[in-house]
């Protein structure tokens, strides 16, 4: 997928958590001030006219109580990395739970990072 | 290989990434830490979010090596941070899976991961010199000698770390700096910085 259809398929998973966010979904505009962003960005990030930054898409997950990858498209590689990351957070026994989610999620945006310059670089290949 | 060869080769390692990057001195900051991680490719990501005892993470994989470190850590620790997970970079990416698995060979990268950066930030020959200078002898080293060796030598490496080394290396008697209170020692000797007193008097006002 090219850079541009990722960006909007992200944009297309944003609009989707969006409109399904608890039961009624919720505004652009109240997604925006949880967000501490201007209404018309959350736009723009949904008609793929700006593109997320991750770490705006991180700070989105978590609003949304989802994973940052679930942002992307499906790519069958991330389940070897997926389960790379779970033995390594299996090994790491002597940690906190929060501290394992919190390297979940570090794990999970290094491969939407993967995933974003993968779709940026078949962009520059094609 | 045994251990303390394991930790002497780290210890080597990291003499040789400060030759590698001309770190002369017991100041190592960030900057440099930073120079030393572009120039392998180590990725930097500041986690803005609560960590409870984490204080950094090293991952390697096909998307490459990066590491997370706990943004808002201090300078100190930050700097020894980087030097730790620079160790599972140089050492062990490998077997990076491994990684807090609480068996003897993990316990042996991690310290050896805290041998490394101690020596990469303060090498322990450099550290018995000084000391030996100030006129410090097998078991007579104290907590002020450490204050001013810190002081003098505006060395990034943290008090605890300097503590840790000066009871290894049998300078100071084993468990006598473990319960020390640095800053307050420090702001007696040298008396409470000038940042410190300007928060002080605003509070009184």
């Amino acid at each position: 997928m090219s850079n541009v259809g990722v960006r909007a398929y992200v944009g297309t998973r944003i609009k989707e958590f969006r409109t399904t966010y608890g039961e009624e979904g919720i505004s652009q505009e109240a997604l925006a001030n949880a967000m501490g962003v201007a209404t018309n960005t959350i736009s723009r990030w949904e008609t793929g006219t700006y593109e997320p930054t991750l770490n705006d898409l991180e700070r989105l997950a978590r609003f949304f109580g989802k994973s940052i990858v679930q942002f992307f498209p499906r790519v069958e590689a991330h389940d070897v990395k997926s389960e790379k990351v779970d033995a390594l957070l299996r090994a790491a026994e002597s940690l906190q739970q929060d501290d394992l989610d919190e390297l979940r999620r570090y794990a999970e945006f290094r491969r939407a990072r993967g995933l974003q310059k993968g779709s940026k670089q078949r962009k520059i290949l094609n | 290989m045994s251990r303390a060869e394991y930790y002497r080769q780290m210890r080597l390692l990291a003499g040789q990434v400060r030759e590698q990057y001309g770190l002369q001195t017991p100041r190592v900051l960030k900057s440099d830490l930073r120079r030393i991680y572009k120039d392998n490719d180590i990725q930097i990501d500041l986690w803005p979010y609560k960590l409870k005892k984490l204080r950094g993470a090293y991952f390697y994989d096909e998307d490459g090596a990066s590491v997370m470190l706990a943004k808002g850590l201090p300078d100190d620790p930050m700097v020894f941070t980087m030097g730790h997970e620079l160790k599972h970079h140089l050492v062990d990416r490998d077997s990076i899976v491994s990684l807090c698995d609480p068996s003897n060979q993990s316990t042996e990268i991690e310290i050896g991961a805290e041998v490394f950066a101690a020596e990469l930030i303060f090498p322990e020959q450099m550290f018995r010199d000084h000391l030996v200078a100030r006129g410090v002898t097998q078991g007579s080293c104290t907590a002020q000698h450490l204050v001013q060796l810190k002081r003098e030598t505006q060395t990034t490496l943290s008090y605890a770390g300097l503590a840790k080394r000066a009871e290894f290396l049998g300078l100071a008697p084993e468990k006598s700096l473990a319960k020390v209170a640095w800053k307050k020692l420090e702001e007696s000797i040298y008396g409470v910085p000038f940042y410190k007193r300007r928060l002080i008097a605003r509070k009184e006002w």
